[in-house]
């Protein structure tokens, strides 16, 4: 070119030009987003989707109050601590995240996973016909329950409100129902022992750690002794996740120091805990709710132990009744 | 290096504010790296994800203060006055400091769900990234930017009489606002949040400090190598129009697997796969202005500094930028490490590195200290130019374990499957988290306490060897070898797509090109520097001609 940046009569025309061809992209580019948004497309709006009474964009609220994407990823955009949420609902179901979100600091068990399916509601809730129909619906819930239920994870406990969990979980169902272009992409490395073979060599030889190897339960045969067997039955029903054995407070109350004392209740009234109580707090948690906690977070247990069973975690949470601190 | 208006001593404060916050956003970020390799550090007491918002944000706003310090620094020698409104300026400058405390002390209430919901805005805490604080504050920081905008446009001259690197600042700093504005309202659709949430982030990153940081660039350069205006002023508006043309459709690779339709990916691809040619435009530039005439280099912090901001530049937001910018190596990308490198390196190298080596040039004028220590500042480039290297280096690899893990074979057990095969990159992490902090002390302390003159005569090196001239076609070779390693990247991450990848599960082909292309890349880069610096070893500290500060408001 014979026409230098020093000669305007060369310059001034390009500099026109290329400011023309800008403004002809900025008409593209709004062009392309008007129809990214259209009805027609098809793609899903929070509006559609709701779960128990809740919109997906009450969900949205507390996703964003709790900043999860300072965690986690959804759509892939966030932080890369945590895993992407964008098809958590898909991939574990509602009764996994209603058994993992109030106490997020430890894994659920399958005993936890399964209160939240006990009723036709809760199945009707889930889409599936049977517990065996859940697993097989939701693919994640089995897996992570078979290797990780009863272990603590990375995530703290977060204290959410009556109703925030399952909002979460309306948001959660509205972004699995979202089409995200086929991202992320299939699996098509195989079955989990492939791998977990592939990712760790050794380690998936093993037999998957079962949900009761939590510690003091290790022997899987039913134990003689009441409080043994009540100590068993609160590791494999995941109770420690939101309950400690001392008097500290993790999600719900300790239980330590509880048995026999008085305790006072969320109405202002007091109660004395005994057998009685500790057994209609098992099955009908939110009746008598203890002053600080929120109802609604614990799961009804009634239907899933038997009579004996029910005695034996009231006497185990009687043997703990002067255990004030951990040892 | 002496300043011609009082009032550009009002520069004086962003920069030692811009060190503070940097300091503090360091500190956050070791922090980070030590709850990635150890979660259950302060978990309960200071989550994750308040201690990112804040880093984040802090991020943003040093980065801010820096941009304010070079501006105020320079708009007197645009303007041929002093700066227009003084009391505005210092109005400004405290409410940023209460802005800061505020949005630093407001992210814990994430910590339990309250995000003070009142008209349907979160009024206490957004809890969306980059947009981690609330509408206070995000008015807060809009009034501030108005405010801005105002003290620089009514210092400017008319309009009428505005050269290129007017414009290029003019437009940055008013800029900032009209972008801002995106990420005041709520939005319910995930997918439309998403499309405006990176109007902000891509946008202001892409489109408006890119256009600061091209303008302020031009300007350094003009007062530190006495480079012609004009030649300046040409680099500056074809920079800025090449970005523009490149990124205002390459917003689009954000819009890949957002729940937009599957033609953003070709616009997307195609576009933003251009967002290096103003890159390396910028980055010849900077070769041809340091080295068309001999002049010594007076300050050489500081012009280490601005190379180091133009080399990390096209390295970290151009090439690590285009690596990941097609759908097909997105797929794998996307959501892990491997952006995080990218934004360190591009957020850091391109931007952070700019208020710096403009605080290193204003800072001695105002303290009318021309004969400062540069031993210090020079130490502290190369550390914090090691250590972000290295940085981004282990988020490139934890990042291509993670993609192999989480994408290929499907486990997202992050402490039981994902953490143990990152393990060796969580831990090189915070280590080079480390040289890059002692870097920031090192840098800090220096501006801090630097106007107690202690001249020390360094001995001229001869100009051979390593430390001759560089010539126009070495540099060339440089760039073709950094360029090279980019398309290895590139197609260790195209690689993930194979059968072989995909169905066997076997990873070698992208670990071993992503190895390679990372190593050499950054290997390059380094080495780049290196040289470039060793070439004007030979022009440093000889005694400079006085010269006249040049005249940055002549028509072009």
């Amino acid at each position: 070119m014979s026409c230098s940046s020093e000669d305007k009569n060369c310059e001034t025309p390009r500099r026109n030009a290329a400011l023309i061809v800008l403004v002809l992209m900025a008409v593209i580019f709004l062009v392309l987003s008007a129809f990214s948004f259209v009805d027609s497309r098809g793609q899903v709006t929070p509006d559609q989707i709701s779960y128990k009474g809740f919109s997906a964009d009450e969900g949205k609220r507390v996703f964003q109050a709790y900043n999860c994407m300072g965690c986690h990823t959804i759509v892939g955009n966030g932080a890369y601590l945590g895993p992407d949420l964008t098809k958590e609902y898909k991939h574990a179901g509602p009764a996994w995240l209603e058994a993992f979100l109030p106490s997020a600091g430890s894994w659920p068990t399958a005993a936890a996973v399964r209160t939240h399916l006990a009723t036709p509601e809760q199945l009707a809730l889930a889409e599936a016909a049977s517990w065996d129909d859940y697993l097989a619906k939701y693919p994640g819930s089995g897996e992570r329950i078979e290797r990780r239920g009863g272990q603590p994870t990375h995530m703290p406990n977060l204290a959410f409100r009556e109703g925030e969990v399952a909002k979460l979980i309306a948001f959660l169902k509205y972004t699995s129902a979202m089409d995200n272009e086929g991202w992320p992409p299939a699996i098509l490395s195989g079955d989990l022992q492939r791998r977990l073979a592939l990712a760790g060599g050794a380690q998936a030889a093993a037999p998957a750690t079962s949900s009761a190897a939590a510690p003091g339960a290790a022997a899987p045969a039913v134990a003689a002794d009441p409080v043994k067997q009540g100590e068993q039955l609160v590791a494999s029903l995941g109770c420690v996740a939101c309950h400690a054995t001392d008097a500290s407070r993790k999600v719900g109350p300790g239980w330590g120091g509880v048995y026999g004392h008085e305790v006072e209740l969320a109405d202002g009234s007091k109660v004395k805990a005994d057998k009685d109580y500790l057994r209609d707090s098992i099955l009908k948690p939110n009746a008598q709710v203890v002053a600080g906690f929120p109802a609604g977070v614990m799961p009804s247990y009634e239907g899933q132990l038997k009579d004996d069973e029910l005695d034996a975690v009231v006497a185990y949470l009687a043997s703990l009744s002067d255990k004030k601190e951990q040892p | 290096m002496k300043i011609t208006y009082p009032s550009q001593r009002l520069s004086l404060r962003f920069f030692m504010l811009m060190l503070l916050l940097f300091g503090l956003q360091v500190a956050y970020g070791l922090l980070l790296a030590a709850q990635q390799a150890d979660p259950t550090l302060l978990a309960g007491t200071l989550n994750f994800n308040v201690i990112r918002a804040s880093h984040l944000t802090l991020g943003i706003l040093w980065i801010v203060c820096g941009f304010v310090g070079a501006t105020l620094f320079v708009a007197p020698l645009l303007a041929r006055r002093d700066i227009a409104a003084p009391a505005l300026v210092k109005l400004l400058f405290y409410a940023l400091i209460a802005i800061v405390i505020w949005n630093v002390s407001t992210q814990v209430l994430s910590m339990r769900g309250e995000a003070g919901w009142w008209l349907d805005q979160p009024w206490l805490i957004n809890g969306l990234e980059y947009l981690e604080g609330g509408r206070i504050f995000g008015f807060a920081l809009l009034v501030g930017f108005i405010l801005l905008a105002f003290i620089v446009l009514r210092t400017f001259p008319p309009v009428k009489q505005w050269n290129e690197v007017h414009w290029g600042l003019g437009l940055g700093i008013s800029a900032l606002v009209l972008v801002w504005i995106f990420g005041l309202f709520y939005v319910s659709r995930l997918d439309l949040q998403e499309y405006f949430r990176w109007y902000v982030v891509h946008y202001w990153v892409e489109g408006v400090w890119e256009v600061i940081h091209i303008s302020l660039i031009g300007i350094l350069i003009v007062l530190m190598f006495k480079a012609s205006v004009r030649s300046v002023g040409f680099a500056v508006f074809w920079g800025i129009t090449l970005v523009w043309l490149s990124g205002l459709i390459g917003n689009a690779h954000h819009y890949f697997w957002i729940g937009t339709p599957e033609f953003w990916q070709f616009w997307g691809s195609f576009f933003s796969a251009m967002e290096p040619v103003p890159l390396v435009f910028c980055f010849w530039h900077i070769y041809l202005d340091a080295h068309a005439n001999k002049r010594p280099l007076e300050n050489a912090p500081a012009f280490y500094f601005i190379l180091g901001s133009t080399v990390l530049e096209l390295v970290g937001a151009g090439i690590l930028g285009f690596v990941m910018t097609f759908a097909l190596t997105n797929a794998w990308s996307h959501g892990t490490w491997i952006t995080a490198g990218h934004g360190h390196l591009a957020l850091f190298g391109t931007f952070g590195m700019l208020g710096i080596g403009a605080a290193y040039w204003a800072v001695p004028a105002v303290r009318k200290a021309p004969d400062f220590d540069q031993r210090l500042g020079k130490l502290g480039f190369w550390f914090l130019f090691t250590g972000i290297l290295g940085m981004a280096l282990s988020f490139a690899f934890g990042g291509m374990v993670q993609a192999y893990v989480i994408r290929i074979l499907g486990l997202e057990w992050v402490g039981g499957d994902v953490a143990p095969a990152m393990g060796v990159f969580k831990l090189t992490l915070p280590l080079f988290g480390f040289l890059f902090a002692a870097g920031a002390a090192i840098v800090i302390y220096d501006l801090a306490t630097l106007g107690k003159p202690a001249p020390v005569p360094s001995e001229i090196l001869p100009a051979t060897g390593w430390r001759r001239p560089l010539s126009g076609f070495e540099a060339g070779i440089w760039l073709a070898f950094i360029c090279l390693f980019g398309m290895v990247i590139t197609f260790s991450l195209l690689a993930f797509n194979l059968p072989r990848v995909r169905v066997e599960g076997d990873p070698t082909l992208p670990y071993l090109l992503g190895g390679v292309g990372y190593l050499g890349l950054f290997g390059v880069t380094l080495g780049f520097v290196l040289r470039f610096t060793a070439s004007l070893g030979a022009r440093l500290r000889t005694p400079a001609p006085a010269a006249p500060t040049p005249d940055l408001s002549v028509a072009t």
